[in-house]
């Protein structure tokens, strides 16, 4: 049973179709990535799953759990954390107090189990350590994605939804987050990235999926996603391109 | 220009005889319900009923306007009614001037009152104005209460007198009657074509989508100033005439409770439309007279039935008539005849390759987030220009700076050689720039041609004067779109790649010399995406210059003449596609940097 | 200088009240951005409640408030699910509609069942105060002043030190976020609006012995409660505090010195002033509009 199977998922916002049967899968262990352009649906893909979109039509199963009716905050409790685009950090609260939050999904722990979680994660995240108690709106843009990290992996998910990690960031921090992911599933959480840089997602993936208008139009592996025409024809016009 | 044929000519025969059969049908009513009060025998009872009923409508006719079809709240409608009540109250008795003149001031008094109110809080959002017209109120009513020297308090006035015209008078209130529901026609006749007019169209762009109207060159605080003090004159005239119809007046008739009265008779019937107002206005003041027993929890109920309208039916029973009716006999595609070609060549284009648009050390801050960074931009006339780069990157913000919607922190903009930077949205308009959105904003409760027409109706546009010209113009921009047959549909009927191309006829009926295209190719499939690019080649072909923000690199290439690719909103190239798209910083911000080796 | 200062004694007093009332506002706002009109109506039922209930059934003070407390924390509930919740998607006119409707109901509502005529209610305590130089500390005023320090110091502790509080801070600033994470937002949203209410009856319960409980009363506090909140700069919770003592303190000032009618008319006359010149309050930050 693969840790999150979608079918035919159709969603729409308003009028516009943003995803149009949609079908892939995620196996425990992995990470995948979803490639494609602006608008090509990938955001829209994990909205869809974290619930915060519903789907028009489809199934969605996470371990073989249908989650097409549930709300976010309930598909959270299951184990499916979702750190979304733009990071989306409260300003007005300080790094602390967003990543003790993070484990608002786990009900039965205790106050002092999230703040040990929390120390926690300064560790894995040491840059974040002397701006503990600085407010969100005070961050800046890398610092911001730590913390937004660090808040989803506070939720000690299963599976691992990150939109957008790498955006707005400079080269170096780029490398930085993208080494983290790499940690996270190498401590057992199943990761699914969407990312534009298709660069340094291929570079980490295990597999891929390249999304244009709401459509698949490939899926593999790193290597034959990379020497795929249809993948570099969506992003640059593939014709000019030089390799 | 040959070939101009007036679109009255190849109207289809039914719309003709429609029209004409309508405005016999209204004198008709209006002649036949001015008479009734002068003809049937009424009761006492029965004439100020109406008499009530009809000076209220007024008042709800200044909330028809500013609610309904501007969208703002006013909740001192009763404190307009009362200024006009009082001025007819104190101009007659107090100061012995005959009715017309009272009434006269009493009108000029609530507007001039309704002007500086709303100047001083329409700038701000919809919960201050709710908060000073209450607060209006409020005062108001202490005003009337306690300046007891000129408003005698408490007591209120009696014996106003009535108008006597020409020696004719209207004492006796059959007469009187009959002249409130005369007025009642003149003025709901006036608003209900005021909605179609450019000032109409201009409210209900505010009320639809202010940020579009703005950019669309609409003057939206100028339009929300003029709907308030509108209805706040049509507060006073109502009031000054309940003031004649009752003859005599007392405070505590014009306080809060009765601005929520007024509110709610406009809700009940349709905010948007003057049959909803006079609808509202009947059942709420005929209807409780059965329950008249419940007069001591009829207000209650009131503040329950605002409840359950705004849950249930918000668009009043007139709106629900009205989406039944659209359900029932839907609009049909319109066939059109000849329609004169767009003037875009004649009107716009300078084929020099001179620079129109320039964008010097552009910058634009966010707190400490730089979304725009020191860019210099130049687009010359006639050129397509395309503007890429990756999510986040400054573009949108960019445009956004253009239009005028965002100041910017440093830097200056040149347009058609002139400084633009502090010009709001609706002056750039003014001067040419047109601008599309990346989420479709059209005015959703307008037809197609309607929303054409107001972004035809751009202050500065050298159109034809006059309803039929501005409307040849707008057809025109809509048959070069190729949508003409789909005018009369609403809006939200198009399919989205429809909308698409109605939000660029829109920008194209303002003759725009320069037209900023923001990601017009999203949500679109192949096929329309292909045929937006035919589109862009047209009107390149007609000389137009285009700014154009797309992430469809495929796109952009079969169209731009240059291409200007920003990351991190700072310019990193700036050339001809061929040049620009085989630069590998550009190719790195796109795909990503070379590929690394990531530990696993 | 001794009536300066009794004059501040007494607008600082009523100024809490008005504090009391804008606070509950602005956590509505903040959760929910839609600004409550039946706000000081939910003062109104606190007075009224208790005459009610220590007049009518002739309770005991302490019963009373503990009742009145009590029934404020359900009907603020209540008012969550009749009033809010079905329009909570439909964009802020209609919830402000509705909630003047809202308030259209309950003050006729309670006038329909309790007659036009102002009721008064003796004060709660049997001393009415004692004097320190030129200045006389009237009881009940000092305990408006003590219950509203206490409740202002036990809300900042609750935001600021509890886990619940962070997760009701987090909603306000993005609901959407906030539910991602798993905090149950429609939860959030009602123990706002119950607090609210418990907070607006609270200050109804403290100013019944002051001023005549009528049914008005509460849209007059409102208006005020409003006026603060602006003044002290829309949306933040400590501008609302200092708006509202501000407020206060003017109003008495006001009609000692210029003139007893037109009292309430200085509320609207700041309120106005910076509308004009200063739209974003004492501590409140401009809002920046988006594409």
């Amino acid at each position: 049973m693969s840790l999150l199977e979608l079918e035919n998922v159709v969603t729409a916002y308003g009028k516009v179709e943003a995803l149009k049967g949609l079908t892939l899968r995620v196996e425990q262990g992995e990470i995948v990535t979803l490639l494609g352009s602006n608008g090509a649906g990938k955001s829209t893909t994990l909205r869809t799953i974290s619930g915060l979109v519903r789907p028009l039509s489809g199934t969605m199963r996470f371990l073989g759990q249908p989650i097409d009716r549930l709300l976010p905050e309930a598909i959270v409790k299951l184990g499916v954390a979702h750190v979304p685009e733009h990071r989306r950090v409260f300003p007005g609260l300080t790094v602390r107090e967003n990543i003790l939050l993070g484990g608002s999904n786990r009900v039965r722990a205790s106050r002092r189990e999230l703040e040990t979680d929390a120390e926690q994660m300064f560790a894995v995240f040491p840059e974040l350590k002397p701006f503990a108690n600085v407010l969100g709106w005070k961050l800046s843009g890398g610092q911001q994605q730590m913390v937004a990290i660090a808040r989803g992996l506070m939720a000690q998910p299963k599976l691992l939804l990150l939109d957008e990690p790498s955006l707005g960031l400079a080269p170096l921090i780029v490398q930085q987050v993208f080494q983290i992911i790499a940690g996270i599933r190498a401590q057992g959480t199943t990761v699914l990235l969407v990312e534009q840089n298709a660069h340094m997602a291929l570079s980490i993936g295990d597999r891929g999926y390249v999304l244009e208008t709401g459509r698949l139009v490939a899926e593999g592996n790193p290597e034959a996603l990379w020497n795929n025409d249809v993948v570099r024809a969506a992003y640059l016009g593939g014709r000019k391109m030089v390799r | 220009m040959s070939g101009i044929v007036s679109s009255e000519a190849h109207k289809p025969p039914t719309e003709h005889r429609s029209g004409h059969g309508s405005g016999f049908l209204i004198v008709f009513t209006a002649a036949m319900t001015v008479a009734a009060p002068l003809l049937l025998p009424l009761t006492a009872y029965y004439l100020n009923l109406l008499m009530q009923a009809s000076t209220y409508a007024v008042a709800v006719l200044g909330l028809t306007i500013v609610l309904g079809y501007t969208g703002q709240i006013n909740l001192a409608q009763a404190a307009f009614f009362g200024l006009g009540a009082y001025s007819v109250a104190l101009g007659t008795v107090s100061f012995g001037l005959p009715f017309w003149p009272a009434l006269f001031a009493g009108i000029v008094i609530a507007s001039v009152v309704g002007a500086v109110l709303g100047l001083t809080s329409l700038r701000l959002g919809g919960h201050y104005l709710a908060m000073v017209t209450i607060s209006f109120q409020q005062i108001l009513m202490l005003v009337l209460t306690n300046w007891i020297s000129l408003t005698r308090g408490p007591d209120g006035i009696p014996g106003i007198a009535r108008p006597i015209v020409f020696g004719f008078s209207f004492a006796e209130s059959g007469t009187y009657l009959a002249l409130c529901v005369a007025v009642l026609w003149v003025v709901g006749l006036c608003v209900g074509r005021l909605k179609h007019s450019k000032l109409g169209r201009a409210m209900q762009a505010v009320r639809d989508n202010e940020l579009a109207a703005g950019v669309v060159g609409v003057d939206v605080y100028r339009t929300k100033v003029i709907a308030f003090t509108l209805c706040a004159l049509l507060g006073g005239l109502g009031g000054g005439l309940f003031a004649g119809g009752f003859t005599y007046i007392s405070p505590d008739q014009f306080g809060f409770a009765e601005s929520v009265v007024f509110l709610t008779m406009a809700l009940l019937g349709g905010a948007r439309s003057p049959f909803g107002a006079a609808l509202g206005t009947a059942l709420l003041i005929l209807l409780p007279e059965w329950l008249r027993f419940l007069k001591v929890t009829y207000l209650a109920v009131y503040g329950g039935a605002v409840i359950l309208l705004m849950v249930f039916m918000p668009e009043g029973i007139w709106g629900f008539l009205e989406t039944l009716r659209q359900r029932l006999w839907p609009l049909a595609v319109l066939p059109v005849g000849r329609v004169a070609p767009l003037p875009l060549t004649t009107k716009v284009a300078r084929e020099d390759g001179s620079i129109i648009l320039e964008v010097n050390q552009l910058s634009k801050h966010f707190g400490g987030l730089k979304a725009v960074d020191e860019v210099e931009l130049s687009v010359r006339r006639n050129t397509v220009h395309a503007l890429v780069g990756p999510n986040g990157s400054g573009k949108t913000t960019l445009l956004n700076v253009l239009s005028g919607i965002y100041k910017p922190t440093n830097g200056r903009l040149f347009f058609d050689g002139q400084a633009v930077t502090r010009l709001l949205p609706h002056e750039r308009a003014g001067r040419g720039i047109g601008r599309t959105f990346q989420n479709v904003r059209l005015f959703t409760a307008m037809s197609v041609l309607e929303n054409i027409i107001v972004g035809a109706e751009r202050p500065g546009n050298e159109v034809a004067v006059g309803s039929t010209g501005v409307e040849q113009h707008a057809l025109a921009a809509l048959d070069f779109v190729r949508l003409a047959e789909l005018r009369k549909q609403t809006v939200q009927s198009l399919s989205y790649g429809h909308q698409r191309l109605a939000e660029i006829a829109r920008a194209l009926a303002g003759s725009p010399k320069l037209l900023l295209l923001d990601e017009p190719g999203a949500g679109l499939n192949t096929v329309e995406k292909s045929e937006l690019v035919q589109l862009l080649k047209r009107l390149k072909g007609h000389g137009l210059t285009i700014l154009v923000i797309d992430h469809d690199i495929s796109l952009v290439e079969q169209v731009a003449d240059r291409i200007t690719v920003l990351n991190f909103g700072r310019r990193i190239a700036d050339g001809p596609p061929a040049e620009v798209l085989c630069n590998p910083e550009v190719v790195a911000a796109f795909l990503g940097n070379v590929k690394t080796h990531v530990a696993p | 200088m001794g009536i300066a200062l009794q004059l501040l004694f007494t607008g600082l007093g009523i100024g809490s009240i008005y504090a009391l009332v804008a606070l509950g506002f602005v956590l509505i706002y903040r959760a929910t951005n839609v600004v409550n009109f039946a706000q000081g109506d939910f003062a109104m039922l606190g007075a009224f409640s208790m005459v009610v209930l220590c007049i009518d059934l002739e309770l005991p003070y302490w019963l009373g408030i503990l009742i009145t407390l009590v029934a404020m924390l359900v009907f603020g509930a209540l008012f969550n699910l009749a009033v809010y919740y079905p329009l909570r998607n439909r964009g802020f006119q209609p919830v402000i509609i509705s909630t003047i409707g809202a308030s259209i109901l309950l003050e006729n509502g309670v006038l329909a069942g309790y007659g036009p005529r102002p009721q008064t209610l003796p004060s709660f305590f049997s001393f009415q105060g004692f004097s320190v130089g030129p200045i006389f500390f009237d009881s009940q005023y000092l305990l408006i002043l003590g219950v509203t320090v206490v409740m202002v110091t036990l809300q900042y502790l609750f935001f600021e030190r509890t886990l619940l509080g962070k997760k009701m801070q987090a909603t306000s600033q993005d609901k959407e976020m906030a539910s991602l994470l798993g905090i149950p937002v429609a939860l959030m949203i009602m123990l706002t609006f119950i607090y609210s209410s418990a907070l607006g009856g609270l200050a109804g319960i403290l100013v019944a012995p002051i001023l005549f409980v009528s049914v008005g009363m509460g849209s007059s506090i409102a208006l005020k409660a409003f006026a603060a909140s602006i003044i002290g700069g829309f949306g933040d919770v400590t501008g609302a505090i200092v708006g509202g003592l501000a407020l206060g303190v003017v109003e008495t000032f006001g009609a000692a010195y210029i003139s007893v009618p037109y009292k309430d008319a200085f509320a609207f006359i700041v309120l106005v002033v910076f509308l004009l010149f200063r739209p974003q309050g004492l501590f409140g930050e401009k809002v920046a509009e988006k594409a």
